[in-house]
């Protein structure tokens, strides 16, 4: 009897034992899925054999792959909306969802591409609950320090950014202060025609 | 013995039904890293500069995206089975159900700044006004000037003019009970003008000395002790502001050294090359902030004030007054839990 009741308090500690073994691992995962991405775009970017400009169309295209695995954009897109993307039709949620990721890459690819190597540093991670993870890095130029931090949310296993902070400023917190007040005098319709127009004038 | 193994049973079946802490997540992160190659280090250029008002500061970001989206309407089917990320047809079904409170994490929710806008048609015509200021002469003018100077020297001459605003920063930390601050920069001034040939250089930062620049100012000792931004005003020249903020534009007339030896006109001639410096270590910021807004007076405005309230925090934690209290600055306050 005693000699059970012993084996089941083993048995109960080494369970807790390897639950809290098991919890360094899971912290950093976020801070590594976001580490390893950044490293890949870096890689292409560095890559000899994709130097000088007719690379381009190249580069941009592994560049998007890496984008796509790494952006969770149907929760960037909702975050931005919240209230207001019960106002679109499912179609016009997908139209939305896809002009605004052609807004963004149109406007940062370029940025990304001038790259000219700065140095980027991934020095803390700060877990928000189970499934969030705030990843805090900075770019390192000649001439001044960028923090940026990468917002993430865990789904179906994978870590994916949802908003990304460039000097102390959200990217969602600023798209919903630009849709919320676009829409508050406009409809849905109009937003999407200035997506449009904004993504052909490029 | 029975017991043993009918716990042991147990356990597998726990950790199958849960999943194993410590698994799925590293497994999806490091599964994506051998189809590409992988890589180190890091770095990119289009955060890389930024300057003054965030503004004019780095591209935010990659967000990169990808966008083989091919205009919605003509390819829905081919949608459903494609589903990159989780994007499955639902998802655009889904209602937005006030999820987490308006989708605002708790340690995030202070972001939704606002900012009273009641001059907003002023404001609109001097962000117009800036902007063509920066797009017809500061842009040109800076990309010549870039081609002319080399970096190195461009970087001097910042650093210059931010050794020379050095009081301004004094007085504030020490406004904000923030003496390791005050300390900080005291001492970087004194290392900066005699080892840094008067501030052109900043070998306060080399590794072995390393004081941390203290970037602060009246609007943000004011707004520490509770000052708000009032509105917002967009002033000519200068850019986003707010009447508290503005009180730096009085503050650093009075606390500039230059400007009792010479009289107040050179001070105009001054900001013009400070401007052309400043932008041609930022070229190219302004723009991306610029071409990823839908409406770019709204965004700029929102990032500012954005900025400026973490600026307020970051000081929050650094003073003796306020960085026991809760609330000072959520972020520096708490060490990170540890799961």
């Amino acid at each position: 009897m005693q000699n059970r009741i012993l084996k089941k308090r083993l048995i109960g500690c080494s369970l807790f034992l390897m639950l809290l073994l098991s919890i360094p691992a899971y912290a950093g995962a976020p801070l590594s899925a976001v580490e390893n991405t950044v490293n890949r775009v870096l890689d292409v970017l560095r890559d000899p054999k994709l130097k000088g400009p007719t690379a381009k169309p190249a580069k941009t295209e592994k560049l998007r792959v890496i984008y796509k695995d790494m952006f969770d954009e149907m929760e960037f897109s909702r975050r931005t909306l919240t209230r207001n993307w019960n106002k679109f039709t499912p179609e016009q949620r997908r139209e939305f969802v896809d002009l605004f990721e052609q807004v963004l890459e149109k406007t940062y690819l370029d940025r990304i591409l001038e790259y000219s190597n700065e140095k980027i540093v991934f020095y803390k991670e700060t877990m928000i609950g189970e499934d969030k993870a705030e990843i805090q890095s900075k770019v390192i130029a000649s001439s001044k320090e960028v923090p940026i931090y990468y917002r993430m949310i865990l789904k179906n296993g994978k870590w994916k950014v949802y908003d990304v902070v460039v000097e102390n400023v959200s990217l969602v917190q600023n798209y919903r202060t630009q849709f919320n007040e676009i829409l508050a005098g406009g409809t849905p319709e109009q937003l999407l025609e200035t997506l449009r127009k904004k993504v052909k004038t490029h | 013995m029975k017991v043993n193994l009918f716990i042991l049973v147990l356990v597998i079946f726990f950790f199958a039904a849960v999943g194993f802490p410590g698994c799925p997540a590293p497994d999806a992160a490091c599964a994506q890293t051998p189809e590409m190659g992988d890589g180190q280090v890091t770095g990119d250029g289009q955060w890389g500069r930024g300057d003054r008002l965030w503004a004019m500061g780095d591209g935010k970001s990659q967000d990169p995206v990808h966008a083989e989206s091919p205009s919605a309407g003509e390819d829905v089917p081919a949608r459903k089975d494609m589903k990159p990320s989780g994007r499955s047809q639902d998802a655009f079904q889904d209602e937005y159900k006030d999820e987490g409170q308006d989708y605002d994490d708790e340690p995030f929710a202070d972001e939704r700044v606002t900012i009273a806008d009641p001059i907003e048609p002023f404001n609109r015509l001097m962000h117009r006004f800036n902007d063509r200021l920066y797009f017809w002469l500061l842009k040109p003018v800076a990309e010549g000037y870039k081609e002319a100077v080399p970096e190195p020297a461009r970087i001097s001459v910042k650093n210059f003019y931010y050794h020379l605003l050095f009081p301004i920063r004094f007085v504030n930390c020490v406004l904000q009970a923030d003496l390791t601050g005050a300390g900080s920069e005291a001492g970087r001034f004194a290392i900066n003008t005699v080892w840094g040939v008067g501030g052109l250089l900043d070998p306060s930062s080399n590794q072995g000395i390393e004081l941390p620049k203290q970037n602060t100012d009246f609007g943000q000792t004011l707004g520490m002790y509770g000052v708000g931004h009032g509105f917002y005003i967009v002033w000519p020249f200068l850019g986003p502001s707010s009447p508290r903020d503005s009180v730096d534009i009085a503050g650093e007339y009075v606390l500039d050294p230059l400007s009792y030896f010479t009289p107040w006109y050179t001070s105009l001639g001054k900001r013009p090359l400070k401007m052309i410096n400043n932008a041609s270590l930022s070229l190219g910021d302004y723009e991306a902030v610029i071409e990823a807004a839908i409406d770019p007076y709204i965004a700029i405005r929102n990032g500012y004030i954005q900025y400026r309230m973490k600026e307020v925090q970051a000081r929050r934690a650094k003073s003796l007054f306020f960085r026991n209290r809760k609330n000072a600055a959520p972020e520096a306050a708490d060490p990170p839990p540890a799961n």
